[in-house]
């Protein structure tokens, strides 16, 4: 190529050296001559166009000539020597002729006075107008040979002009295609079959700090240390030589490269050419090894699959999470049939993405390999095509089998605790530190207690006045951390009575193990307390009950003697008259005595002697009657409150009757005692399987209820009683499996004594005849 | 009383009392009427003396202490002098107790109830083993 450029070069010089002719002696077949060597020769199109109005210049004589040549919308002047000698205002007539195609001639005015120009179109072989001819000239009149001329120069530009041009494009091509190949990254090495290399591109000389040019026939060797694929042949990146493309994977320096190779044989040669593309492909296998590493070291599952749930891709996760051995196992078949427990599942799952698209926290039970069941939480999209058609799914997979578990277990225990709260037959709450109540169970409610007198206040409202101090001494105890257990304290009822209650504190702390709240337990023991308090009392009765009947015993026999031997002392008439008045004394004492260790028996007594149906209501009135003349005399009034249908109760008439009076007289002496205008009330009713008859006067009342049936507890003065009335009482109650009660009158005066019986039924009545017949 | 009534003189009743003073105040009362009384002071001693004697009478306490109580020394007279079965005494320290009631219930030993009166005893002495 350099060989030509110098030759054209010369030949130039030849034609430059040529004496010019001027004026009408013109050597035309010279110029014609020369014009075709100059063509030939002329690898720049401006420069020919140049070349080639100047000799049409001076071909035909004129003063200015130029070709326009049209460059898509612009026309760019060639011309040799003299400017275009018109004026600025004419030049866009010479640009008009030219782009609308003028021919012919045309006069203008030119400095120095009118001139004429002539056009001539200068047409490519498919008809485009690449460029006019412009001669501007003083003789207006072109002669036929001028015109042939014309014609000749014209057409001959015309073929010129369209190598030239063609010429110029495909250097222009070329040029650009080794700039296009030079500007890839990747490297690029052709060598022939010899392994010599042809070309390589710049990006590859820079690598190796040469030029491309000294790299021309050097070995393909000398690339080896870009990469080797590992071959023993003579270029480092050549595998199978008859292969026309193959591809390989090099390594070298850490750097990944992918080496693309073609074969192909030259146009000009029969020798084949080999070219070896390097793509330095280290980011792009860092990525995919990344993604991949991700892929399967991530905890969750990821997956693949096909539109109907087929896996493509799994990670290993999501094989451990399914309980398979390998990828392998879980990819060869289609495991869904197995994976979900109903084929319902798994439409419904097909379904949801098809209508959705994506689905965020799908929750899914799955069947792992060995049949146990997978609770997972998924995230699913879909990638669709153009047609928006589903071509693949893809998933992210939790495993919640732990969390379901952990969850409905603490389901279970929330449940159960819900239960216990909610059941329980104690008050339970919960207090801040400042003892505000934020949380109060169903029992607070069932009790009466309404929310909005609860939750936000404090519960030591309700505390009786007095104990507030030691519930509040409780509460920071157990702010401090301490347990409390079993305060006891009187609380104000939501009916607004007071009860007896026993409290638990319990702290409940926070994560930083600071008491952040209290669990109050409050049980009402009222009823309990009460009880305890009649259980203590009837265990002191029995006990006293053995004592007097082991005293009582004792007492008989000597009582027996001192009677006996006074008995005979009196029936002995040597007995002087003064010592009989004594041993009437002693006998009447010892009978005095006599009464008192019988009633101490009948309290004490185990047993009713009897065993009958008595009517309740009968046995009262025999005993009122008894005293009716007293009370009446002494202004008692009794009323007779009866229930008429009252069930019989089982046991001793004579017996009751002596309860009943006992009873009688000791409200009797207490009006007497108050002296207010006397009345007693009695009444009689049933009570579930009790019959129940109440007593109550408007008497003094008793100082100590607690220990009005204990054996010789008497308020009366000395020689009125003996003490034991009330004690007998209790005792023969007790003998008849009832109870007998006394409460001093609440908010008025007097007290009330409560006898239960039990209801005689069938089942007693059949035990009492057995009794009686043995 | 046929075994008595062949010596020709009333055999003795035998009277079974631990306690000493109420044993001692019922022998006197009934030998003033002419009883004649033999004592024992326990059940297992009453009973020895019913094995080997002839009595015209018994009249014997319920509770004494000892292997032998009232109950026992009555149910034996029933099966091994069912002739005495009608001469039995009994005294109680307290009728009302179940003891005594389970004892008495159907049966028609009379039962006398400490402390008693001397007339009280007689009465029934008299109309049970008759008089002296």
């Amino acid at each position: 190529m350099r060989e030509r450029k110098n030759m054209s070069a010369r030949r130039t010089a030849v034609v430059r050296g040529r004496k010019p002719i001027s004026g009408l002696k013109h050597d035309y077949a010279q110029e014609f001559m020369d014009l075709v060597v100059e063509a030939a020769n002329s690898r720049e199109l401006p420069h020919f166009l140049a070349g080639f109005a100047a000799r049409a210049r001076r071909m035909l004589g004129a003063e200015w000539g130029a070709v326009g040549e049209i460059r898509g919308t612009k026309v760019e002047f060639h011309s040799h020597g003299a400017d275009f000698p018109g004026g600025e205002a004419e030049r866009p007539q010479l640009l008009k002729n030219i782009t609308e195609r003028r021919t012919g001639l045309e006069v203008i005015p030119l400095r120095g006075g009118a001139s004429f120009t002539a056009y001539y179109p200068i047409y490519a072989s498919d008809g485009e107008l690449m460029g006019t001819l412009c001669l501007v000239r003083r003789t207006a009149k072109f002669s036929a040979r001028e015109k042939e001329l014309l014609g000749a120069l014209g057409s001959h530009a015309a073929l010129s002009m369209e190598k030239v041009r063609r010429f110029s494009q495909l250097e222009r091509s070329k040029k650009q295609w080794v700039e296009d190949i030079d500007a890839i990254s990747d490297y690029i090495a052709v060598h022939d079959q010899g392994c010599k290399i042809v070309r390589t591109n710049r990006s590859l000389a820079t690598h190796l700090g040469i030029s491309p040019v000294a790299l021309v026939g050097e070995p393909m060797s000398r690339l080896s240390h870009i990469a080797q694929i590992g071959n023993t042949m003579p270029c480092p990146f050549c595998g199978n030589l008859t292969q026309e493309r193959e591809e390989s994977v090099a390594l070298s320096d850490g750097r990944t490269y992918l080496i693309s190779t073609s074969r192909t044989r030259g146009a000009t040669d029969e020798e084949t050419r080999t070219i070896h593309v390097l793509k330095d492909i280290t980011d792009r296998r860092e990525a995919e090894r990344r993604y991949r590493e991700l892929f399967d070291s991530i905890q969750e599952g990821l997956f693949f699959a096909t539109p109907d749930g087929q896996f493509l891709d799994v990670n290993d996760a999501m094989v451990r999470m399914l309980g398979y051995q390998s990828r392998e196992e879980l990819l060869q078949a289609d495991v869904s049939p197995h994976l979900y427990p109903t084929p319902a599942a798994k439409e419904r799952l097909v379904r949801a993405i098809a209508e959705h698209g994506a689905l965020r926290n799908y929750e899914e039970t799955l069947r792992k390999k060995d049949g146990s069941l997978l609770h997972t939480l998924q995230n699913i999209s879909a990638v669709r095509d153009q047609q928006r058609r589903i071509v693949q799914i893809r998933g992210l997979m939790l495993d919640v089998t732990e969390q379901k578990m952990f969850q409905s277990q603490l389901q279970r225990e929330r449940d159960f605790n819900q239960k216990i709260l909610n059941t329980t037959q104690s008050m339970i709450l919960v207090l801040d530190t400042a003892g505000l109540i934020s949380y109060a169970n169903r029992r607070c409610y069932e009790a009466g207690y309404r929310e909005e007198e609860m939750i936000g206040h404090r519960l030591v409202k309700w505390v009786d006045g007095p104990q507030q101090k030691d519930f509040d001494a409780a509460l920071q105890t157990t702010a401090q951390g301490q347990q409390v257990e079993n305060l006891e304290v009187r609380v104000r009822r939501s009916d607004g009575s007071m009860g007896h209650f026993s409290i638990s504190l319990s702290p409940m702390r926070d994560e930083s193990n600071q008491v952040n709240s209290v669990v109050v337990v409050m049980t009402d023991i009222t009823d309990a307390t009460l009880l305890q308090a009649k259980l203590a009392h009837s265990e002191k009765m029995a006990t006293i009950g053995r004592l007097v009947s082991g005293v009582a015993h004792e007492v008989n026999n000597p009582l027996a003697a001192i009677l006996g031997f006074t008995d005979l002392l009196l029936e002995n008439p040597e007995m002087p008259a003064s010592a009989k008045e004594d041993l009437q004394i002693i006998l009447q004492e010892t009978q005095r005595t006599k009464v008192i260790v019988q009633d101490l028996l009948s309290f004490a007594r185990q047993r009713p002697t009897q065993r009958e149906p008595v009517q309740v209501n009968t046995v009262l009135r025999q005993t009122i009657r008894l005293r009716s003349y007293d009370f009446a005399s002494h202004g008692v009034e009794v009323i007779e409150e009866f229930d008429e249908k009252l069930a019989e109760t089982l046991g001793d008439a004579q017996q009751l009757q002596q309860v009943f009076l006992n009873i009688l007289n000791n409200a009797y002496d207490a009006i007497q005692e108050s002296g207010h205008h006397g009345r007693i009330r009695i009444r009689t009713r049933r009570n579930e399987e009790t019959v129940e008859v109440t007593f109550s006067d408007n008497g003094s009342g008793v100082s100590d209820p607690e220990r009005i049936f204990d054996p010789f507890y008497t308020t009366k003065q000395a020689g009125k009683g003996t003490g034991l009335g009330l004690s007998i009482c209790y005792g023969i109650v007790r003998a008849h499996g009832g109870e007998i009660l006394c409460w001093n009158n609440a908010g008025e005066c007097g007290s009330t004594f409560l006898v239960r019986l039990p209801v005689a039924t069938d089942a007693t009545l059949t035990a009492a005849a057995k009794e009686a017949g043995r | 009383m046929s075994a008595g009534k062949a010596a020709g003189k009333l055999s003795p009743i035998l009277l079974i009392e631990d306690e000493a003073s109420v044993s001692a105040f019922v022998r006197a009362a009934l030998e003033r009427r002419g009883y004649s009384v033999i004592q024992a002071p326990s059940g297992d001693d009453g009973l020895k003396r019913l094995e080997s004697g002839s009595y015209s009478g018994v009249i014997s306490d319920i509770r004494m202490p000892g292997k032998l109580n009232g109950a026992d020394v009555h149910q034996w007279i029933q099966e091994h002098r069912p002739e005495l079965s009608e001469r039995i005494i009994l005294i109680s320290g307290d009728t009302a107790n179940s003891e005594t009631q389970s004892l008495l219930r159907g049966s028609t030993t009379p039962c006398i109830e400490k402390p008693f009166r001397v007339q009280q005893l007689i009465s029934i002495v008299e109309s049970t083993f008759g008089k002296p």
